[in-house]
């Protein structure tokens, strides 16, 4: 045991920090020594879980069947206007939508909108996708007005009454890390098979960020223009609806516009479920045949509308130009023309795609591609796995084989490992910084023994340790405690194996994430490229990452692992640049005259700066990596993901309720744990 | 209406914090004075903003409230208008005790009777300089046509005429500020609060503004209870000046009383660097006993400043006659007194 000795034999101050790393890693050794005497110390026994699936499923199952009724009469109510925006939608001849998408991009931001309005949905209806894409808009349409409501009337309640404030924040929280999969369980349960479990969940999970921006828009409207409606002898109801919400307005519209964008990405995950021509379930179901081209182009036709959608609707949170309506009535008036001379002409049906061969080129290219590099990209899947995400899952001692690594892992090489370790402690710890041996230490063990492998107790302690450096001693409490609860609810095996899934892809993103953020701080020209590249990224639904990694990848880990990625390094890069650029100009003068080079400059001026904001970048990419890895569970992954999938696909609510919110646990520790990093750096640089 | 004041404030405090009424009412009853009550208050963490003013304003007047930053003087206005709910006291507007109304007769009020200007104007970003002037009418059911008419000869007496249809961010300050004069007038009115109307002018605007403030005030003869923390603003426009500290009113007086005697160093700091002499009355140094009249009449009268008189004395060193404008002597006043009270701050 010299690795835990060696640090406390210095005389250096036990600060509460390192107390708390050397507690984990007394623990960590302790359990690394008794597991051959104690196997219970590693893997929890099943004998010591309860049955809380169950339970939560028996429990829901009954609150379901309770409210059964009334749901299936608002599923019944509601279906009019959704079938009323079907007909109109699909019905309506597309020249006719078109017209009208032209004239409010016109209305609503010019030329430029109205061609992206015209080119967007001209490529919808060249896609061949028209009748699934009408499908999909319907069902935003009908869903977002519900959001909408429904988010008005929390953001107004938590206005109203101060009181609600703060459990109606803690709701909308929930209603954002809970996996969107998770939602669809118990409203499949409700609802039955079919496009209103698609509506209802897209409304509720749409309605959050409208809340939230309700909220935040009236509290910031200033308290003088307020005091002015009241001392105008404004009744209660007349200060709101003529003076805060309108003066709110523009951040009601940001509401709008990310209302519409989660709506638009709710409608597309549903289609799992099925029932639904829309064009969601075209991606999955060419994604399933293996149809790459084809997958692709319908993903093309979601993205188009993200876009069009999200560029159209941020216009309206924006200082507004006035463009000449009459414009607009004549765009409309085209369309209308146009509608008639073609159903005069008898050819007003959407034309078949003009895309299907270009989609069966992708194919063959895709084909020949394959086929031809097919040995240097499972070089790269099988590296990728063997050489990094299969050690980190399962440790050294069980990833290093002959087949593999050419060698077999032995005893003797643990020691070894541990010796090293060991030394770089030491050496550490002499040179004053006993923190980084302890991480050290630490870090060799996790990679000894693989994150799906660690010892519980040493999760339990190690996590606590964080929380309790990161947050207080009661964040500690309730980590353990909600850890607690996974763990005896016997889906710790999955959350373990969750975390290491999300784990990589965070580290990954953090390091090239990080990188491309530091280029593009000192680059122009690199910030030029990449940034319309993460506006796009950002707007793409999540779905449709899945299809190019598939495409290269088939399904498995590895792909998971990159969609994972792809979706989640985006906010990495942009806080790492935003906290980058944003070091005072004094600061960065007074490094200058004191002589230092640029490298110095970045290393010892700027990023400490950044720091809490490239923390922020790191904690929504944590979020984002718990978001995207439940998705990705349709490409295969293990762990809390595809527990909640398997339990869509059985309508197992229990199983996919206590999923859901094991993960939403996870995201929720491992947010504050980081938001209380970033709020110590803060702190320490006077920024808060 | 009846002759009382139009406005009586009796013995107002406003405490905020945590279940300040219950806890101000338990320690008010124990404590003999205002600042003793205050400082049991502070000890408990909360904060006495407001604590135990009184005063009252008779029907025309424009009563000046003036203190430091921090002193309440906001605080006060805004308990007054019951924006925030003073913790006890009494408010008694025209003779009604407002704090009784319930919030159906407060909105009411609000539409006829009361007139807010704030500080930074506080005007809706999102209606038009007509529409702004003209909400208070709107909220009170007036139909648009008319209540545009109204607003209109009332945004001229403002001196805005042609921006009707401009939004508040195209306006100067200036001009912002012109509007929410307006719109605090389009409900005719009786009692009017401004708090800093003019502080966040540039000296020049804020000069002009005053001026045509004065004129509208003429012109309307409103009830006027106005904030500021600027003296030379306080002893050009008031009637009567209360001076706050620490929540406190300190001293009432008119603009002379407060500059030539002040009843502590507080009051006088603020004086120290008005020129008395333009702001003192002839009648304040004049003596009524008529004896020992020097041979010269400069021809003074008591409204005259000090600093006219002065310079119409120069050269005399006998006492010199206070005639009123028919020419009745009322008294005199000594040239050595005048130069004394201009230079009473310096000492
Ligand atoms: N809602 C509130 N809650 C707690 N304390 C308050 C509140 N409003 C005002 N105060 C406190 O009351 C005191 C008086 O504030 P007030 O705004 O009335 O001062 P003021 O004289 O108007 O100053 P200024 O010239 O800066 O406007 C201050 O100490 C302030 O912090
Ligand atoms: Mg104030």
């Amino acid at each position: 045991m010299t690795e835990a000795t060696a640090p406390e034999r210095s005389a250096l101050p036990l600060t509460p920090g390192l107390t708390a790393a050397l507690l984990t890693l007394l623990v960590g050794a302790l359990c690394l020594l008794l597991q051959p005497y104690a196997p219970w110390l590693i893997a929890y026994p099943a004998g010591w879980t309860l049955p809380a699936t169950e339970w939560v499923g028996g429990g829901l199952e009954t609150i379901l069947n309770t409210i059964k009724p009334t749901v299936r009469w608002f599923s019944w109510a509601i279906s009019f206007p959704m079938s009323w925006a079907n007909w109109v939608l699909a019905g309506a001849p597309w020249a006719l939508v078109i017209g009208t998408i032209t004239a409010i991009g016109w209305h609503l931001g010019g030329w430029r909108m109205a061609l992206l309005g015209l080119v967007g949905f001209g490529f919808v209806l060249l896609s061949g996708y028209w009748r699934e894409s009408m499908n999909t808009l319907s069902l935003v349409v009908v869903s977002v007005p519900l959001a909408m409501l429904l988010g008005g009337a929390i953001g107004l309640l938590a206005n109203e009454v101060p009181r609600l404030r703060n459990p109606l924040q803690v709701a909308l929280d929930a209603m954002q890390t809970v996996p969107t999969f998770a939602y669809l369980t118990p409203l499949l349960l409700l609802f039955g098979f079919g496009p209103v479990v698609g509506l209802v969940a897209s409304a509720i999970y749409a309605a959050p960020p409208m809340a939230r921006n309700v909220m935040l828009g009236l509290e910031r409207v200033e308290p003088e223009v307020k005091e002015a409606g009241i001392m105008s002898g404004a009744t209660r109801l007349q200060q709101l609806m003529l003076v805060e919400i309108p003066a709110a307005g523009r951040q009601i519209m940001v509401g709008v516009n990310q209302c519409l964008m989660a709506a638009l990405s709710m409608v597309i995950i549903a289609a799992v479920i099925g029932g639904f021509d829309d064009i969601g379930w075209e991606v999955l179901l060419t994604m399933r045949k293996a149809q790459f081209g084809q997958a692709l182009l319908a993903g093309l036709v979601i993205v188009t509308f993200a876009i069009v959608i999200d560029r159209m609707s941020a216009r309206l949170a924006l200082e507004r130009e006035r463009f000449d309506p009459r414009v607009s009535w004549a765009l409309f008036g085209v369309g209308v023309a146009t509608a008639a001379v073609l159903a005069l002409t008898g050819t007003a049906t959407p034309p078949d795609g003009i895309f299907a061969g270009a989609a069966d080129a992708v194919d063959q290219t895709l084909g020949t591609f394959t086929a031809a590099n097919g040995t240097a990209l499972d070089a790269i899947k099988n590296g990728a796995m063997f050489y990094g995400l299969l050690p980190l899952r399962i440790g050294l001692d069980e990833a290093v084989l002959p087949f593999t690594w050419g060698f077999q892992w032995t005893q003797s090489m643990s020691l070894w490992l541990f010796a090293a370790g060991a030394l770089a402690a030491m050496a550490a710890t002499l040179t004053g910084r006993a923190m980084t041996g302890v991480h050290v230490l630490i870090g060799v063990g996790i990679l000894e023994t693989g994150v799906a492998n660690l010892p519980w107790p040493f999760v339990l302690v190690a996590a606590a340790a964080l929380a309790w450096s990161s947050v207080g001693p009661r964040f500690a409490v309730v980590t353990v405690l909600l850890l607690g609860t996974i763990l005896v609810s016997g889906l710790w095996e999955r959350a373990l194996l969750s975390l290491y899934l999300s784990g990589s892809a965070v580290a990954a993103c953090a390091l090239v994430g990080g990188a491309l953020g530091l280029l593009a701080a000192v680059s122009k020209p690199a910030w030029a490229i990449l940034r319309p590249l993460c506006d796009m990224l950002q707007t793409i639904p999540l779905f449709v990452f899945l299809i190019p990694v598939l495409m290269f990848f088939q399904i498995g880990e590895f792909s998971a692992f990159l969609a994972i990625c792809a979706y989640a390094i985006v906010p990495m890069i942009r806080y790492t640049r935003e906290g980058l650029v944003t070091t005072p100009p004094e600061m960065l003068e007074a490094a200058t005259a004191s002589g230092a080079t640029r490298a110095q400059i970045m290393w010892d001026v700027r990023l400490p700066y950044a720091a809490p904001t490239v923390l922020l970048g790191l904690n929504q990419t944590i979020l984002y990596a718990f978001a995207m890895l439940v998705i990705a569970a349709l490409i295969g992954t293990t762990g809390l993901g595809q527990s909640i999938y398997l339990a869509l696909g059985q309508a197992d609510v229990g199983l996919g309720v206590s999923a859901g919110a094991a993960m939403a646990i996870l995201a929720f520790i491992a947010d504050r744990l980081v938001q209380g990093f970033a709020e110590d750096r803060r702190r320490v640089l006077g920024l808060s | 209406m009846q002759d009382g004041p139009a406005l009586a404030v009796e013995d107002l405090w406003q405490v905020f914090g945590a279940d300040a009424a219950s806890v101000f009412k338990s320690v008010h009853a124990e404590r003999a004075s205002a600042s003793a009550t205050a400082e049991a208050l502070k000890a408990k963490g909360l904060i006495p903003a407001v604590r135990g003013v009184s005063f009252d304003v008779a029907p025309g007047e424009l009563f000046v409230v003036m203190g430091l930053s921090g002193s309440g003087k906001s605080t006060l206005i805004r308990s007054i208008s019951r924006l925030v709910e003073p913790t006890s006291g009494r408010i008694l507007l025209e003779g009604e005790d407002i704090l009784a109304a319930n919030t159906r007769r407060m909105t009411e009020l609000r539409r006829s009777t009361i007139g807010m200007v704030f500080q930074h104007f506080g005007l809706f970003p999102h209606m038009t300089v007509i529409d702004n002037v003209a909400f208070p009418l709107k909220v009170g059911g007036m139909s648009r046509a008319e209540r545009h008419a109204k607003a209109r000869p009332i945004l001229e007496m403002v001196g805005l005429t042609g921006r009707d249809d401009a939004y508040p961010r195209e306006l100067s300050g200036g001009q912002r500020q012109r509007v929410g004069i307006a719109r605090s007038l389009a409900g005719d009115c009786s009692v009017w609060f401004l708090d800093e109307p003019f502080s966040a002018l540039d000296p020049l605007i804020r000069r002009q503004l005053q001026d045509e403030f004065l004129d509208i005030r003429k012109r309307l003869n409103t009830t006027i209870v106005f904030i500021t923390h600027d003296i030379a603003e306080a002893l050009k426009l008031a009637d009567r000046i209360a001076i706050m500290r620490d929540g406190e009113i300190v001293q009432i007086g008119t603009p002379a009383e407060i500059v030539l005697k002040p009843v502590d160093d507080y009051v006088r700091d603020f004086a120290r660097d008005v020129a008395r002499g333009r702001h003192a009355k002839v009648g304040s140094v004049m003596r009524a006993d008529t004896g020992g009249i020097g041979p010269d009449d400069p021809g003074l009268t008591p409204e005259m400043t000090l600093e006219d008189a002065l310079a119409s004395c120069m050269t005399l060193y006998e006492p010199v006659p206070v005639r009123d404008a028919s020419g009745t002597l009322l008294g005199v006043v000594h040239p050595g007194d005048l130069a004394a009270a201009l230079q009473a701050d310096s000492a």
